[in-house]
């Protein structure tokens, strides 16, 4: 489904993706890493938004490189924020996308695929009035109108509250059932430790680990090992690097005035 | 082709929901029309309104194209182009839909002026000079949204992009032939004007609305300059990593 060859990313001289092999068949692919480890990256390549300076990669047998609108057909991309227009309904902003990939008994589609969501009832309200684990599953919608074969996430759960994250992996585990390829990155440990099939966690561009969690956490010694702990042990930076600069962040608060 | 009129349905639902912005961007042009035409003391002709209205027609569509890079920056910023571009239709349709937006909404709002401008009594000579000004305007609009939308694929802020907007607006409108006539304006000014896109614009709308003929090199340039920058966009929207 996915496979990925020595994909390498400069942003000038910044090495964000450095000679990444990955293989995905089926299930939830889950890509762990701190913030700035280059998971937004890998995922903006393999949709087709950006050219990796090095390797290559294919998508259902596509060549990223010199097939990227059979790429874009079956695959959806999710991007980290969330981009729905807020003056138009639930129902507009699916039929967008319905009618840009072309799909055939569109108003059909867009009622199942809200409907899958659990977003029939609030459909036709302005997406202004949606909460944000609403609008993450309109997200969805919109990607599931042509049937992907494969699923970008990035960051699908980030900024959500608990009860929206669950009802999100609830939807995530049921795509994956029906045989959708789940590709997504995350930085919650637990939620990668309980749902995904398997994880990559990648470090400064680099994979570091790739494995079955369960795997991943039995190589480590001792008792009852959680990803946390695989986490920790495997990435050298901490999450911030710098320390928090009080003076700096008074004078941008006072611009903002 | 489909996709460039979705991407075009997309941004004119989204105006007309905002109801305070339609309103404001279809009074204000009259307003100018109405403070302007009516109270500036001017000798050069006797029927100023008459004179104006052509040259306001080109300013609001002019103005509404350099401020609608604001749509691009928008899309950009907020990550919608990400979702966009990973779908089957080519950059270019969502390129030219919001080109086609901009230019139909200043077409709009000259349509406001010409109406006001018909009831403050200017006359109306044929409909074919009417539609022939509309074609002036349509190519016009093409050239400017073309250039709005380049500079809004450059520009990574709205702050950035307003300052470029009317570092180049303002100049643009002075230096045409909206407020007077090449032969009342000084020597270095008449240069200026004469190789400006708007005068090209605006001599030819107020030629067809007296009832005279239009000046075709200035058409042809307007042509010929709408599709220079319309490919240069083309080609930077589908390299631009974003
Ligand atoms: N367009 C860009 N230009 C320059 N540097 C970038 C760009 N996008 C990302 N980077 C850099 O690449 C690195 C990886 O970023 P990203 O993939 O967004 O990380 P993550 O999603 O894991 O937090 C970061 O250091 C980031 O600053
Ligand atoms: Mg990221």
């Amino acid at each position: 489904m996915i496979e990925v060859n020595d994909l390498t990313k400069y942003f000038g001289n910044l090495c964000a993706v450095d000679h990444v092999s990955l293989h995905v068949e089926n299930g939830i692919f889950g890509l762990l890493g701190p913030n700035g480890a280059g998971k937004s990256t890998i995922v903006r390549i393999l949709s087709t938004l950006l050219k990796p300076t090095g390797g290559n990669a294919t998508i259902c047998g596509y060549d990223l490189a010199r097939e990227p609108k059979k790429v874009r057909e079956v695959i959806s991309y999710v991007p980290q924020e969330m981009a729905l227009d807020i003056k138009l309904t639930g129902r507009e902003n699916a039929l967008l996308y319905a009618k840009l990939y072309g799909i055939a008994d569109r108003s059909r589609k867009v009622d199942e695929v809200l409907e899958l969501m659990e977003l029939t009832a609030r459909s036709d309200d302005l997406v202004r009035t949606y909460s944000g684990g609403m609008r993450r599953r309109l997200e969805l919608a919109q990607a599931l109108v042509h049937e992907p074969e494969v699923l970008f996430l990035d960051e699908p759960t980030l900024g959500l509250d608990v009860a929206a994250r669950t009802k999100i992996w609830r939807h995530i585990l049921s795509l994956q059932e029906q045989g959708i390829v789940i590709f997504m990155t995350t930085h919650y440990m637990e939620e990668a430790d309980e749902y995904c099939d398997t994880v990559a966690i990648i470090d400064h561009g680099r994979i570091v680990a790739l494995d079955t969690p369960e795997r991943l956490k039995s190589e480590m010694e001792g008792e009852k090992t959680s990803l946390n702990d695989v986490f920790i042990d495997r990435v050298t930076t901490p999450e911030e690097e710098s320390v928090f600069d009080g003076y700096k962040f008074r004078t941008m608060l006072r611009r903002r005035r | 082709m489909n996709a460039t009129w979705y991407y075009f349905e997309r941004d004119l639902v989204k105006w007309i929901r905002g109801k305070v912005t339609v309103f404001s961007h279809l009074v204000t042009p009259a307003a100018w029309l109405i403070f302007v035409g009516l109270t500036l003391p001017v000798t050069f002709t006797d029927n100023y309104l008459e004179y104006l209205t052509p040259g306001i027609m080109v300013m609001s569509v002019l103005f509404a194209a350099l401020q609608s890079g604001n749509l691009v920056i928008f899309d950009k910023v907020l990550g919608f182009l990400n979702k966009f571009f990973a779908m089957p239709p080519p950059r270019e349709s969502y390129l030219f839909g919001t080109i086609l937006f901009i230019t139909f909404r200043g077409m709009i709002q000259a349509t406001v002026i010409f109406c006001v401008a018909v009831l403050l009594g200017i006359t109306i000579y044929s409909l074919k000079s009417v539609l022939l000004t509309y074609v002036v305007l349509f190519l016009f609009g093409i050239l400017f949204a073309s250039i709005a939308t380049t500079i809004a694929l450059a520009v990574d802020d709205h702050d950035g992009y307003a300052a470029i907007n009317s570092m180049i607006s303002m100049p643009l409108f002075f230096t045409s032939t909206a407020l007077m006539p090449y032969d009342k304006m000084p020597d270095w000014l008449q240069m200026v004007a004469s190789v400006n896109p708007v005068s090209y614009a605006i001599d030819n709308a107020r030629a067809l609305l007296s009832g005279s003929d239009p000046v075709i090199g200035e058409i042809v340039m307007l042509a010929v300059g709408a599709v220079i920058v319309l490919t240069i966009c083309s080609y930077l929207f589908r390299r631009a990593t974003l």
